[in-house]
């Protein structure tokens, strides 16, 4: 504890009680003012005075803790809501980027489908030619096969004509120079002859008519 | 009442309260906040140096979490106790309360821990009364809820 001199003491009073000035802090409690009544009263009073103030302090100190305090509460929040702001957008980058990844693959994938289908349309329209190309080539085989046949039937019809006209005028011959009656058989050789040219000619001419149609199917 | 006591607490606005509610419940005569536990660790190893324990203080109040500093409020008071030799009553003032972090500041030689709220004055009166035996170092740690 200290110790303060009258004068000072008496100083100290009158400056209170003139300007209201007083002692202020924990030096207040140091001061030994139990041997002057009214110095203890001004001693009192001061820590009074200090108290007052620190306890108005104090509560405001307080307030703008807890105003802080809310304010960092809520900056964090907003933070947290930024970062998932961020987060979001983010995701939402990536969700962009792999839909526009897709976009280009499905893009190529469309290409590419048609492209085959091109690709198949003219293979499609090959095929027809080609189908179209063996169907006339089988149709041409098979009147080829048909026009050999009918030549070949026409050849021995000929072949048989002839025979017959042949052995007919021979027969004839032979009863003309064995002075046989030949009234019947001249008049039978004559009506042979005249049907037999006229199925050579009938033949001949279908005979034409087939080689003409095989040197046709030969320059296809 | 503690002659002296050293705050170590990044919030310069906690300095103000803590200093008046320690003169309104009549606990300290001085009491002196720094903001950094590097600067509270440098001055306790002066102290250790050079054997001058003049201004040294009788309580430290150590915050848990120190913004800005390189080491927290547990590490200081292991320093201070262990390295530092410094026999002072010291624990953590935070508005923490997990044990922890509290069996870590028993293990650092923590006395005491005071749960920071905007009523810090009933803790404070209750430390106040409890502050001899931290001193003799007869008091189990206690945590001031």
């Amino acid at each position: 504890m200290i110790k303060i001199d009258k004068n000072t003491k008496s100083q100290l009073i009158e400056l209170q009680k003139s300007k209201n000035i007083s002692l202020e802090g924990n030096i207040l409690k140091i001061i030994d003012s139990s041997d002057d009544p009214e110095f203890e009263k001004y001693v009192k009073n001061s820590i009074e005075k200090d108290r007052e103030g620190r306890k108005k302090r104090l509560e405001i100190t307080k307030q703008i803790q807890t105003q802080n305090k809310n304010l960092t509460d809520l900056n964090s929040e907003n933070e947290r809501i930024n970062s998932e702001i961020k987060c979001a957008l983010s995701e939402m980058e990536e969700s962009k980027t792999k839909i526009e990844s897709q976009n280009s693959e499905l893009i190529e994938w469309r290409e590419e489908n048609e492209r085959i289908t091109q690709e198949l349309h003219k293979a499609l329209s090959s095929a027809e030619e080609a189908k179209k190309l063996a169907e006339n080539d089988l149709d041409i085989l098979q009147k080829k096969t048909q026009f050999e046949l009918i030549g070949t039937i026409v050849r021995i019809s000929l072949f048989v004509i002839i025979g017959v006209g042949i052995i007919t005028t021979a027969v004839y011959m032979i009863a003309l120079f064995s002075d046989k009656d030949t009234a019947i058989i001249a008049s039978t050789w004559s009506n042979m002859l005249g049907i037999l040219l006229t199925n050579s000619f009938s033949i001949i001419g279908t005979i034409m008519g087939v080689k003409y149609a095989a040197s046709s199917k030969k320059d296809e | 009442m503690i002659d002296s006591i050293l705050l170590v607490d990044d919030e310069d606005l906690f300095h103000l309260v803590f200093e008046d509610a320690c003169s309104l419940l009549d606990i300290s005569l001085s009491l002196n906040s720094l903001n950094s536990s590097d600067e509270a660790a440098k001055l306790f190893q002066k102290w250790f140096q050079s054997g001058d324990d003049n201004d040294k203080p009788e309580c430290v109040f150590v915050d848990l979490n120190i913004i800005g500093s390189s080491f927290d409020g547990i590490e200081l008071i292991r320093k201070i106790n262990f390295e530092y030799g410094n026999h002072v009553v010291i624990g953590i003032i935070s508005s923490s309360n997990e044990a922890e972090e509290q069996s870590k500041a028993i293990q650092a030689g923590a006395q005491f821990w005071i749960i920071k709220s905007d009523d810090i004055e009933p803790r404070l009166e209750e430390f106040r009364k409890d502050y001899e035996g931290y001193k003799n170092r007869t008091n189990p740690f206690k945590i001031y809820k």
